[in-house]
């Protein structure tokens, strides 16, 4: 699903390498932690992923096909293919929680009952019933957690990047929102996640990349967090 | 799904419109007074356009004949102005016509009053040129034929009027280019700012694969209406003016100012301002964009 070949990032000339020939490949409805400390390279893997950024050197290929050879305009429908969770949650904040999740519905084109149909059993998945109309500023962080990873799924996508999901959150809640990702990986939705959450990479048991200065330090099935660091 | 995801654009402008409320008033604003001075040269460029052109139908040239000249020569005379390519029109007048004339505008003050003496009036061509701008040139021309005694157009007058009207509109063509720009430059910023307010938003919208024009189009609507809206009311306001003008010109009897009707004025201003204010709008809009959907 994601194979990455000798692939490195550079922000500018004469910079430091932010990935330092990189290679890895990832399957289908895997769950995959990338750890590392900051600076390590973890976003900016996400970010080559998502073609927020195109990659200096080597090949990255997502769901088969090579990211940098991607025209411009085919942009949004990879990244329909992609549910993002971010570290602080990049909600609509005006809006309610119902219209945080249908947005991501209604820029792919879908009807508005389709959109009715689609929205309350992923609210009810995440633990949001009846908080529909909500505004988003009025939820504690790990409920505006919820509304990012109901947005991130309602497009039924074939992988979740999460960029550090539980940074802003207190463990209880944080737990939570990697059982959530955890019961969305078992549902056949490929799952990665970006974090130097030690504990929650020990608890899950998961395969790890273990990124260091940009470079790609270990790859381990049901790793822990402490084996590197 | 096209029509879910324009009434979801058209929500989003009003809403857009609604939410950055203080801001779109000042890019309106921004238009509108921009469009109001835009809309203010052009009503004097109209007018002096049209009080030119009024001049210029009245400019004529009198070619006085020689006294002594034979029948022939006159003819010939006559051959020659009229084969001329750049005169419209001639046409001999007597001196007992020039006589008639001159008792009619004096109102017969000279009926029935005979010096005893002869008509000291000289017969003339009365000539109308292609080109009222012409008439200097072509005077000096014609002050060669044969049997010509003088050449009259009024001299210095024309020359004046057409070296004042042409400074009126070249001044008035460049403060309408550089007001037309100044409006797209101060739009778009104002704008830029009503997006830099939304940035976050528009980062979120690609996150989750909307396409460029999809983000597009409630900026491109906003700006449009702005625009529009921005280019109506100077139009109105204009109309206001511009009646309450005529209205004094009227009352105080300066008919010699040769005001365009206000209709035509009118229609010249909402065929030039309402589309170059929406044109401002969208212009203002997009420019301001770009760099923020490059994600």
């Amino acid at each position: 699903m994601i194979e990455a070949r000798n692939l490195g990032m550079q922000y500018g000339r004469g910079k430091q390498l932010a990935l330092d020939n990189i290679n890895f490949f990832i399957e289908r409805n895997e769950f995959v932690f990338f750890v590392g400390s900051s600076g390590a390279g973890k976003s900016t893997l996400m970010k080559l992923i998502i073609r927020e950024l195109k990659p200096t050197g080597g090949v990255l290929k997502v769901f088969n096909r090579d990211v940098s050879s991607l025209p411009r305009h085919r942009l949004p429908y990879l990244r329909r293919n992609i549910g993002m969770v971010f570290q602080d949650f990049r909600l609509m904040e005006e809006r309610t929680v119902y219209d945080n999740v249908a947005f991501a519905l209604i820029v792919t084109g879908k009807s508005r009952r389709e959109i009715k149909r689609r929205v309350p059993p992923v609210l009810s998945m995440v633990g949001l019933e009846g908080k529909a109309k909500a505004k988003v500023t009025n939820l504690s962080g790990g409920e505006q957690q919820r509304v990012g990873l109901a947005r991130a799924i309602v497009n039924r996508p074939a992988m979740i990047l999460a960029d550090e999901p539980t940074g802003n959150l207190d463990p209880g809640t944080a737990l939570d929102i990697m059982n959530l990702l955890h019961s969305i990986n078992l549902r056949g939705t490929t799952v990665l996640v970006a974090t130097h959450n030690r504990e929650i990479v020990d608890r899950f048991r998961k395969r790890v990349l273990y990124l260091e200065n940009g470079r790609l330090v270990g790859d381990e099935q049901k790793g822990i967090y402490t084996n590197v660091h | 799904m096209f029509i879910n995801g324009f009434i979801y654009i058209l929500g989003e402008t009003l809403k857009g419109l609604y939410r950055n409320r203080w801001m779109c008033f000042t890019s309106t604003g921004v238009v509108m007074v921009t469009l109001l001075m835009l809309g203010m040269f052009m009503t004097i460029n109209l007018n002096a356009q049209h009080i030119t052109e009024v001049v210029k139908e009245q400019v004529e040239m009198v070619v006085y004949i020689e006294e002594d000249a034979d029948r022939a020569t006159v003819e010939e005379l006559g051959r020659a102005l009229s084969g001329h390519k750049e005169v419209a029109g001639v046409q001999y007048i007597s001196s007992e016509e020039h006589m008639g004339r001159l008792q009619q505008q004096l109102g017969g003050m000279l009926e029935g009053y005979d010096t005893g003496l002869e008509n000291p009036l000289l017969a003339s061509f009365e000539v109308k040129t292609v080109d009222p701008e012409a008439v200097v040139r072509l005077a000096g021309e014609f002050e060669t034929y044969p049997g010509v005694a003088a050449v009259f157009y009024g001299r210095g007058y024309v020359e004046d009027l057409f070296a004042v009207t042409r400074v009126v509109q070249l001044v008035g063509l460049a403060l309408m280019v550089g007001l037309a720009i100044t409006a797209v430059f101060l739009i778009s910023h104002t704008i830029k700012l009503t997006v830099l307010m939304r940035q976050r938003e528009i980062k979120i919208m690609k996150y989750v694969g909307a396409t460029n024009w999809f983000i597009r189009w409630p900026f491109f609507l906003e700006g449009m209406l702005m625009g529009f809206v921005g280019a109506v009311l100077p139009l109105g306001i204009l109309q206001y003016l511009y009646q309450i003008f005529t209205q004094w010109v009227t009352a105080n009897e300066l008919m010699f100012i040769n005001l365009l009707p206000l209709q035509d004025v009118i229609i010249a201003l909402a065929v030039f301002l309402v589309p170059l204010g929406v044109v401002i709008g969208i212009l203002g809009s997009t420019l301001s964009m770009g760099r923020f959907l490059k994600v």
